[in-house]
């Protein structure tokens, strides 16, 4: 019995560091946080943002675990929507980033000038394609 | 005493007549002097050149002792030139630009949806939804709506469109991208475009 708790809490602790740090070596190599930084011009907060995403990931692990509910305003999920919009879009847009797709498409097509207008087609697509997926695809 | 540095990259006209001015940066104490080192023609460019021509610092030292013999060259910088030679410029038509515009706007759409598909996003949020307020939703909306317009918009964040007035110099990713390309691509053509700089064994 003893021997059985143990080896589900080893085994549980396991499978969580595994997970963790993947989760760590992903946000790592796409570097989205640096480029928030950037962006922000606030460096000294890095810890912060470790914090965040460390609490962030606790939080979503525990609430989706343990079938919380929290009974608060569905108004609450619009900003929260949001935000987890800009942060997946952040990260596609790191992700092509490390495919080197722009700079190989830029010189092909040999158009420097005009990428920024490419680069919106691939925004409006993402929101397009995920509009239509939510409101209409779901349903068919 | 004359110095020279040559420039990384030139661009000049099909046919054009390269001379030591246009590729190279130079210094030296007599006016008269310079103005005849500038003139000295040291490559025509020809059909068979295709666009990139590597000019290097050796052909163009040697041009300026067949010039004189007792000038006393020192090199600084880069010990190559990349000659682009720019042909005339592609007619870029705007059907062709809509095409890769299309292609692009449709994949990614796709793309989007069949990661949402990948990761079950509709049951995290159906999840989410229930978690937030303890009702059940099967479309959550008011969720996934302001999901959609965050997508778009983190994206254009992380390429710093959004902001076309840069607040500091930095360049964004995507310019970094671009240059390192571009210096990837450089280092290249300097080694397989100058006959000198690789000598192979089975060459001779």
């Amino acid at each position: 019995m003893t021997i059985d708790v143990i080896l589900i809490i080893m085994i549980g602790l396991a499978g969580g560091l595994a997970v963790g740090s993947g989760f760590v070596a992903f946000i790592v190599v796409l570097g989205v946080i640096p480029r928030l930084t950037q962006l922000t011009k606030t460096m000294k907060s890095i810890h912060a943002y470790e914090l965040a995403v460390v609490a962030g990931a606790l939080t979503g692990g525990w609430v989706s675990l343990r079938n919380t509910a929290l009974y608060l305003s569905k108004y609450l999920l619009i900003p929260m929507g949001l935000f987890s919009g800009v942060f997946i879009g952040m990260l596609a847009a790191a992700l092509t980033e490390v495919l080197n797709v722009w700079p190989i498409l830029a010189k092909r097509i040999g158009i420097e000038e005009k990428i920024v207008i490419l680069l919106m087609a691939i925004a409006f697509g993402k929101v397009f394609g995920s509009l239509f997926h939510w409101v209409y695809f779901v349903d068919h | 005493m004359v110095f020279i540095r040559l420039r990384n990259r030139v661009q000049v006209h099909p046919n054009a007549d390269v001379c030591i001015g246009d590729v190279a940066q130079m210094i030296v104490n007599d006016a008269e002097l310079i103005e005849n080192l500038k003139k000295i023609m040291i490559y025509k460019i020809k059909a068979s050149d295709k666009n990139i021509v590597i000019i290097d610092v050796m052909k163009v030292v040697k041009a300026i002792l067949d010039f004189d013999s007792s000038l006393d060259i020192q090199t600084i910088g880069p010990t190559q030139t990349i000659v682009e030679v720019v042909y005339k410029k592609r007619n870029f038509t705007s059907l062709y630009f809509a095409l890769v515009w299309l292609l692009l706007f449709i994949g990614s759409a796709l793309a989007i949806m069949n990661f949402h598909e990948d990761v079950s996003m509709q049951q995290v949020h159906q999840r989410l939804y229930t978690i937030i307020t303890g009702e059940k939703n099967d479309k959550p909306l008011l969720f996934q709506i302001p999901y959609s317009i965050g997508l778009g918009l983190g994206m254009i964040l992380f390429f710093n469109h959004l902001f076309r007035k840069r607040i500091n110099e930095e360049p964004s990713p995507l310019e970094v991208e671009m240059f390192n390309y571009q210096q990837a691509i450089d280092q290249y053509v300097i080694l397989h475009e100058n006959k000198e700089s690789i000598r192979r064994v089975h060459d001779d």
